[in-house]
């Protein structure tokens, strides 16, 4: 924030025209950066679109302002709403077009869309064609007209505005969200977090900006182009954000700062200057991936923010374990079958749980119980079959809506938020039922205290321990109070202690009225702890009943040792 | 209508070209390269350098530029991909996208480039000569394009299917760890895949340049529509990027036949028809549900 007040003043004292141009486009494309820093560095998407959304943005400011015939207060203000609401709504729809590609297919489904709004800007006839909307006007207050000196404080205003706003954004409950996807988008979306929700928002929010960018641009120039919105803006936007920092609001106004007296500096050198442009991407990802910003912060700020991070929060009482609405059986599976391509991973299994108890599932590897698990939390589409949770069908749900109801679930390879400290993972967990960062915090604080694992608060989840992420995880899971909880091999490379505390948590969450839901291997905790085992091969449920008869069935002594019955 | 369909056809070979570049660079880096357009427009320049500087016919510059073409991979492989790829894949596709802008921006620098596209000669007699077989002319330098787009696609499958070395590279693509363990050197393997897969480009950029022309600013263009062209036919399958290229090109060409869409219209309008196939089936033509994931 401090970055952006000290560029401002920093120009504007030298009190030079082109100085204070330069400033004015560093802001323009500032605002630009954020949207992009934000939806590239937050939250894992790429865009090399951004143009296109700029472009909707200067061309809705540039024909509204030529003919429509308003006073000067109420013109530049409506045409730049039709612009910031154009380019949100080509966000919504690019947004939604990325929820079905990832990695490189969005790459280049951005680019698709930048291509295709500038070859419509360049045909479009109302829109000038290839000469473009020439005399835009500029925007006009009273007796204050925004030109020239003035313009620089103008686009500064609403760049200082957006970065308030980035930060605030990205400080609360949306930039939790937003750092959990970013870590992993499926084990958010399990946590309750509505994953294609926030991803659409954060299309919406960087094109909305971009718009907003292109807007201020358009009144500032008075004139625009095809080819000032084409691909090149796109690159030199990415730019600004790689070279300032992904993912930092002072990253990307510092990035913009430095590209935007550049531009204006080195008019004279076309091509050779965006030649100079494309050298520095490289040279920057190569030397200092984080960016400028990140290299200034890694050599001043680390070590004292951590230890803010760490400050006593009292525990709170932890609230009553809820246990569901109704009478109905809290998870109810109905001839469930799941294919890939030709093989059956589970095949027609129906089985019933009973509220309070701790059931196991147990089967060779490969029998598809972790196929069933994604089935039961909505990852991934069933073949056939119906999934219904305390009376409410699932079946087809998304893991996030199937998560509200009051499920919780780990992975068999504990997928933790690498890059987040232990306890924002678990803040994480508890997304649903906390909407205040300070709720999360301490409900997250009093889950770990619950557990024994307040030591590990501060830690990065990627640098814990093995046998600590298996519990880290657990306790992001009951972070949010599951009354039934789905547990996917917790004691897979646990030694006898871990086990034996594992054990314990276990127990102690049945007592407290929790359904749960067990894969396990470890035949001596299953047996020891399990009120029912439930036995797949090969798909199929071949066993079902309490440890003890199912420990004596010959069918599921073959199944694990291979005679044949 | 079959008029229409050649001059696809012709279009088609160079984006089939672009599309088998991008699936070499894909298997051996995992990363698209956003610069194999730019590579196509550099390598049919650098063949015109060798038909106004040396003299020569068409058919030398086009090994020439090919062979330039080879190097420069090597180099980008070397002096941009290498390096970044310690950055992780974003770090490694930005940079992709830092050579386009060096290379759409740059090439106008070179002294006898240029920004303006340039008429390369005919591989032989005039560019406008043509056969008219049943009322459709087809120009003598179609079927040029064809013919090369044919002998390379042979030229690679002899290389990636009968020859130890063509193996050892495809092995090294599909699973870096276990071709190291059986000695293949993986690090020289990923060079020769992007060297390879410039000069795939250069030859393409000079095969085209008789009709298309060299030079200019559509190399973003052509690397879309390769791209495009290799997820139609399934980024997998280097038969399917061949296809695919066909096909745009020849879509792009009918559109463009279409009364009403003017010259300009015709890329919008394939980009939109194409997101629009990708969101309705993500596979590409050829290709199975699996292959989607990133």
């Amino acid at each position: 924030m401090f970055a952006a007040i000290v560029i401002a003043f920093g120009i504007a004292a030298a009190g030079n025209p082109s100085i204070a141009q330069a400033g004015t486009y560093a802001a323009i494309y500032g605002i630009a950066a954020m949207g992009l820093s934000l939806l590239m560095g937050n939250v894992n998407q790429i865009s090399i679109g951004q143009a296109g959304f700029f472009g909707l943005g200067a061309y809705a400011v540039a024909y509204a302002t030529t003919t429509w015939t308003l006073p000067g207060w109420l013109l530049w203000p409506l045409a730049a709403a039709l612009g910031v609401a154009a380019a949100a709504l080509a966000g919504i729809a690019v947004g939604f077009i990325a929820l079905r590609f990832r990695g490189h297919f969005l790459a280049v489904a951005t680019l698709a869309f930048g291509l295709i709004c500038v070859g419509v800007f360049h045909e479009a006839a109302p829109l000038g064609g290839a000469i473009g909307i020439q005399d835009v006007p500029y925007p006009q207050f009273g007796a204050l007209t925004i030109s020239g000196y003035p313009a620089y404080w103008f686009a500064w205003a609403f760049a200082g505005l957006v970065a308030l706003a980035s930060i605030n954004l990205l400080r609360g409950r949306t930039g939790r969200a937003f750092e959990a996807i970013r870590n992993d988008e499926l084990a958010a979306d399990v946590l309750g977090i509505p994953t294609r929700r926030y991803k659409i928002l954060a299309f919406t929010y960087a094109g909305a900006l971009a718009g907003l960018a292109g807007a201020i641009y358009a009144s500032f120039l008075g004139i625009v182009v095809p080819d000032a919105v084409g691909v090149p803006l796109s690159i030199t936007l990415l730019l600004m954000v790689v070279l300032g920092g992904n993912g930092s609001v002072s990253g990307a106004l510092i990035g913009a700062a430095i590209l935007g007296v550049i531009d204006i500096s080195g008019h004279q050198f076309e091509n050779s200057r965006e030649v100079a442009y494309g050298v520095l991407v490289i040279v920057v990802v190569i030397v200092a991936p984080g960016g400028l910003f990140g290299l200034l912060r890694s050599r001043v700020a680390r070590a004292p923010a951590a230890a803010a991070e760490r400050a006593p929060v009292p525990a709170r009482p932890r609230p009553p374990v809820p246990t569901g609405h109704n009478d109905a059986a809290p998870l109810a599976v109905t001839c469930v079958t799941k294919r890939f391509g030709g093989l059956v991973a589970v095949n027609d299994v129906s089985f019933t749980l009973e509220r309070g108890t701790l059931t196991s599932l147990i089967g060779p590897n490969g029998a598809g119980k972790t196929t069933l698990f994604n089935a039961i939390s909505g990852v991934g589409a069933l073949t056939a079959g119906r999934i219904v949770i305390a009376g409410t069908d699932v079946t087809g749900l998304q893991p996030h809506r199937i998560a509200a109801l009051g499920v919780g679930r780990t992975f068999q390879n504990a997928r933790l938020f690498g890059e987040m400290t232990v306890l924002e993972n678990v803040m994480a967990g508890s997304f649903r039922l906390e909407r205040t960062t300070r709720g999360a915090t301490e409900r997250a604080h009093a889950t770990l205290a619950r557990l024994g694992l307040e030591h590990l608060a501060g830690t990065l989840a990627r640098d814990l321990a093995f046998g600590d992420r298996r519990r880290v995880e657990l306790a992001r899971a009951i972070a949010a109070d599951p009354w039934m909880l789905l547990v996917d091999e917790p004691a897979a490379g646990l030694n006898a202690s871990e086990r034996a505390t594992l054990q314990r948590d276990l127990l102690a969450l049945r007592d407290d009225g929790v359904t749960l839901l067990l894969i396990e291997h470890d035949m001596r905790l299953v047996m020891a702890i399990s009120q029912r085992v439930l036995v797949l091969k090969f798909g199929a449920l071949i066993a079902d009943g309490p440890p003890d008869a199912v420990r004596d069935d010959p069918a599921v002594i073959a199944a694990y040792l291979g005679t044949s019955v | 209508m079959l008029q229409l369909l050649v001059a696809g056809l012709t279009v088609g070979s160079g984006y089939a070209l672009v599309a088998l570049g991008i699936h070499i660079v894909l298997r051996a880096t995992r990363i698209i390269n956003f610069a194999q357009g730019e590579f196509t427009i550099v390598g049919g320049l650098v063949a015109l350098t060798f038909v106004q500087v040396l003299h020569v016919n068409t058919w030398i510059a086009l090994i020439g530029a090919t062979l330039v073409g080879f190097g420069l991979g090597l180099a980008f492989e070397r002096f941009v991909l290498r390096p970044a790829a310690r950055s992780g894949d974003w770090a490694l596709t930005t940079a992709t996208i830092g050579m386009v802008s060096i290379l759409l921006y740059g090439h106008a620098l070179v002294p006898g480039w240029g920004s303006l596209p340039q008429p390369l000669p005919a591989f032989s007699g005039d560019v406008s000569d043509a056969l008219n077989l049943g009322g459709v002319s087809i120009q003598i330098q179609s079927m040029w394009v064809v013919a090369l787009l044919l002998l390379a696609l042979a030229v690679l499958y002899v290389f990636f299917d009968r020859t130890y070395y063509g193996k050892a590279i495809r092995a090294a693509a599909n699973n870096p760890a276990g071709a190291r363990l059986i000695g293949i050197d993986v690090t020289n393997a990923r060079a020769v895949s992007v060297g390879l897969a410039i000069a795939l480009a250069a030859y393409g950029g000079t095969i085209i340049g008789p009709i298309t022309l060299v030079g200019g600013a559509g190399g973003v263009a052509i690397a879309i529509k390769g791209f495009v062209a290799a997820i139609v036919g399934g980024l997998e399958s280097p038969a399917g990027c061949v296809l695919g290229g066909l096909l745009v090109g020849v879509i792009e060409k009918l559109i463009q036949g279409l009364p009403g869409v003017s010259y300009g219209l015709s890329d919008p309008i394939v980009y939109a028809l194409l997101l629009l196939g990708l969101l309705i089936r993500p596979q590409g033509l050829i290709g199975t549900r699996g292959a989607v994931r990133d």
